[in-house]
């Protein structure tokens, strides 16, 4: 990790619709952050904070309605496909083409010459553990497997930050805590900027050089957590006092965020103010 | 602009775009007939067909070709939709059953059954019989497949509940399989009207001696233009209506079942 | 040792065993009908029918006929397909127009078309003309609709994923967009082919010099069941095989579809 800046997000604003409208939302308020180039910063927050409205932001997919974000010293306008990969929470593999397709056909979105291609998505193919794989089709694949897939074809365009909307949040905990894993072995071994979106107290514990929290809509950056731990961090770095302490102090400042943002969905089952008291003073029940 | 008048603006556009297109047809059919002498006996003015229509409606022509194809229709969907309900229901009793039958009658529905009407016509004549029994033929088919489907693919899981709560053969019919097949079928008999009423106009075009069908091919041998436009606007209008009298007792009886 | 009945009944417990038995069943109720209850100048029975049908190729102009009606139906095919695949990508991927014309698109889809089927003839006259014509406008509106489907329901996490890939226009289109489609397409070009044998077979029925209408019209008249019968079930049976031509086309691209 050098102290070189990697993405500088300043004053960001953003809202959906406009005043006055049914629909209208400020998902993101006044945040500025500096990421600096190699580390692994985790986004977590409440839902409808503005986490992935700002990775939408920094990676050029949607224009803020203020402020500005720069990458590398570039500003940025659009999405940057030689600067900026993305990893969705949502499947975003081509049902239609086999692993290595997919992986190719990024690449040629992203305008690889046909020479290079071949070596690369074998590096990255062998990088996520799936060599074997790469003539399968996405439907034929566990979750975690298409997830390791898409996050290969990402690799593959070979930029030097990448950005994930909660990669892993559609697996089950056991594939997460193993990808989890892999995921810290790969950044020991690259030096590329990860900002992580993600809702698991855990896996940003685990993960993160830094945690961003956020707070309840209309989301800002409440406070950023430094987690000091080289990478890769080991499973048993999972059971340390350290990883205890650093993820409770994430719970204490995410959980009033939280209920905030469940009484305004409407969400949550109703506590008078006795039993919040209660529940506080005492810790364990929650 | 704000973004909540790009939003409005645009369905008005293509509802322009959609009237503009209507008219333009119109008008030029005007123009092809009056100004640009296309033959009357390819294109009908459509003042003509107009006077034509209104004639027809008001001197009660169409009553008794419209007669003969709504009887038979009527008999038609009666005997499909009790024969497809029934058989439906006994085929759904067991999973072996299903599995004999379905494929078998979706195989058969997949053939233009209206290839079999030189059949029917030389068993039945010409005349209504033949209509009737080709239009129930066709138009049992989607109706017992969807029975079938309404019956034999109720949730084991109500079933099992029900039953767990001491209901008896006859409720168990009434408060959870009917309800539950309902929509289904009355999707299944919808499409079968639909299926019913094509089939009906189709044979009474091909083969008959009375109804609607016949009427307009009578009109086309004797070139009557303008006549044969105004009947098949007619025949149209009864054929969407009575879709969507269907169509709307289909939603009615899914809300209320 | 097993009784016979038992071995019947286990070999009954595979359904298709059983489909078989019953149509086995059918054709022998239909034999007995034939034979005994029916005026053999309505119905024939099936042995009849199945040893005449030899005659019914041997009658003169048949073989000829049957060809004439297979190649109304393979002109109309591809007509439908390449007519619905242009007009279904010209109004699916502009939204505009997609807003604009789907709906008249839709309600002229809704139509019950047989109504105009002397129209057609009289305009494109008796010949194979008129059942080409009368096929393609049944078998084109499915394929509109589905191949519009098709491209409007590209997940957005799809285009959105390679847009941030960057890729072009173009790119989208090709890679994207168009893949999605397929499936949709096939399945739209299954439902084209039953349109189409249904505005052929219409149109041959109604009116027909060279086609197999003519021999329909002429067995009827002639009060021939046994023609008549054979005739119809090699009609039902290139009906089937064009069918399952399509289905099996339909299975085979859509492979990887999860609808």
């Amino acid at each position: 990790m050098t102290g070189e800046v990697a993405i500088r997000v300043k004053d960001v604003s953003h809202q959906f619709g406009e005043e006055g409208d049914a629909r209208h939302v400020v998902a993101l308020r006044h945040t500025s952050l500096d990421i600096a180039r190699g580390e692994l910063l985790c986004l977590i927050g409440p839902s409808g904070c503005g986490k992935s409205t700002l990775l939408n932001v920094i990676g050029g997919l949607m224009t803020p309605t203020t402020g500005t974000v720069e990458v590398s010293g570039k500003p940025v306008r659009g999405p940057m496909p030689h600067d900026i990969a993305f990893v969705f929470q949502e499947n975003a593999l081509f049902p239609w083409n086999t692993v290595i397709e997919n992986v190719n056909l990024g690449m040629t979105f992203q305008g690889v010459p046909r020479a290079e291609r071949e070596a690369r998505a074998k590096r990255s193919l062998e990088a996520v553990g799936l060599k074997d794989f790469a003539q399968h089709y996405p439907a034929q694949l566990s979750g975690g497997m298409r997830q390791r897939a898409a996050l290969a074809r990402a690799l593959s365009l070979e930029t030097g930050i990448l950005l994930m909307d909660e990669p892993f949040g559609a697996l089950d905990e056991q594939t997460r805590m193993i990808l989890g894993e892999d995921l810290s072995v790969l950044l020991s071994r690259t030096d590329k900027t990860i900002v992580f979106v993600t809702h698991s107290l855990g896996e940003a514990t685990f993960l993160a050089d830094r945690v961003a929290v956020f707070s309840a809509r209309p989301g800002t950056i409440k406070e950023i957590i430094k987690v000091d731990e080289p990478h890769p961090r080991k499973p048993d770095f999972v059971t340390s006092q350290k990883f205890t302490t650093i993820r409770n102090e994430l719970y204490r400042l995410l959980h009033d965020e939280i209920r905030k943002t469940m009484a305004e969905t409407g969400m949550g089952v109703a506590h008078s103010a006795s039993e919040d008291a209660r529940e506080r003073a005492d810790g364990s029940a929650l | 602009m704000k973004a909540s008048d790009r939003k409005t603006e645009k369905p008005l556009a293509s509802r322009a775009v959609q009237v503009t297109f209507l008219v333009a047809l119109v008008v030029l059919w005007y123009l092809a007939t009056t100004r640009w002498r296309v033959s009357p006996l390819l294109l009908p003015n459509p003042v003509l067909v107009w006077d034509n229509f209104w004639d027809i409606i008001r001197t009660g022509e169409f009553l008794s070709d419209l007669r003969v194809t709504l009887t038979e229709l009527a008999i038609a969907f009666a005997i499909s939709s009790t024969s497809g309900v029934i058989v439906g229901y006994l085929i759904s009793r067991t999973q072996y059953r299903i599995r004999v039958f379905e494929p078998l009658f979706s195989a058969i529905y997949s053939v233009p059954i209206i290839l079999f009407l030189p059949l029917y016509v030389l068993f039945f004549g010409l005349g209504p019989a033949s209509k009737i029994a080709l239009g129930a033929t066709i138009s049992f088919f989607p109706i017992a497949l969807s029975t079938i489907a309404g019956f034999g693919y109720v949730d084991k899981v109500l079933v099992t509940a029900a039953r767990s709560m001491g209901a008896s053969d006859y409720q168990l019919f009434r408060y959870v399989l009917m309800p539950a097949a309902l929509p289904i079928i009355l999707t299944g008999m919808r499409m079968g009207f639909t299926v019913a009423l094509l089939s009906i106009i189709g044979s009474e075009t091909i083969a008959s001696l009375a109804g609607l069908g016949h009427r307009i091919v009578h009109l086309a041998e004797g070139m009557e233009m303008a006549r044969m436009f105004a009947y098949i606007v007619f025949v149209v209008f009864i054929a969407a209506t009575l879709n969507m009298l269907v169509s709307a007792l289909e939603t009615r009886g899914k809300r209320h079942g | 040792m097993i009784s016979t009945t038992t071995r019947i009944r286990q070999a009954l417990r595979r359904p298709w065993i059983a489909r078989i038995g019953v149509i086995v069943l059918l054709f022998c109720f239909w034999e007995i009908a034939a034979r005994w209850w029916i005026d053999p100048m309505f119905l024939s029975p099936p042995s009849r029918v199945f040893m005449s049908l030899q005659q019914v190729f041997d009658t003169r102009g048949v073989p000829a006929a049957l060809r004439i009606t297979f190649w109304e139906l393979a002109v109309a095919f591809v007509l439908s397909v390449v007519i619905g695949l242009v007009i279904g990508l010209a109004v699916g991927l502009q939204p505009f127009a997609r807003r604009s014309f789907m709906p008249i698109i839709l309600l002229l889809y809704g139509t019950p078309q047989v109504t105009i089927l002397p129209l057609f003839i009289l305009y494109f006259g008796i010949g194979p003309a008129s059942k080409i014509a009368f096929g393609v406008s049944h078998g084109f509106f499915p394929i509109i609709v589905t191949v519009v489907a098709g491209v409007q329901n590209v997940k957005p996490i799809l285009l959105t994923s390679a847009r941030s890939m960057g890729a072009s226009r173009w790119q989208m289109l090709r890679h994207v967009i168009f893949p999605h489609m397929i499936p949709s397409f096939f399945a739209g070009m299954r439902l084209g082919m039953t349109g189409v044998l249904l505005g052929v077979l219409l149109a041959e029925l109604y009116v027909s010099t060279a086609g197999i209408g003519y021999f329909t019209t002429l067995f009827t008249q002639n009060f021939d069941p046994t023609r008549l019968l054979g005739l119809v079930a090699v009609l039902a049976a290139m009906a089937i095989v064009l069918n399952e031509v399509v289905r099996r086309a339909e299975v085979h691209f859509g492979r990887w579809h999860t609808d």
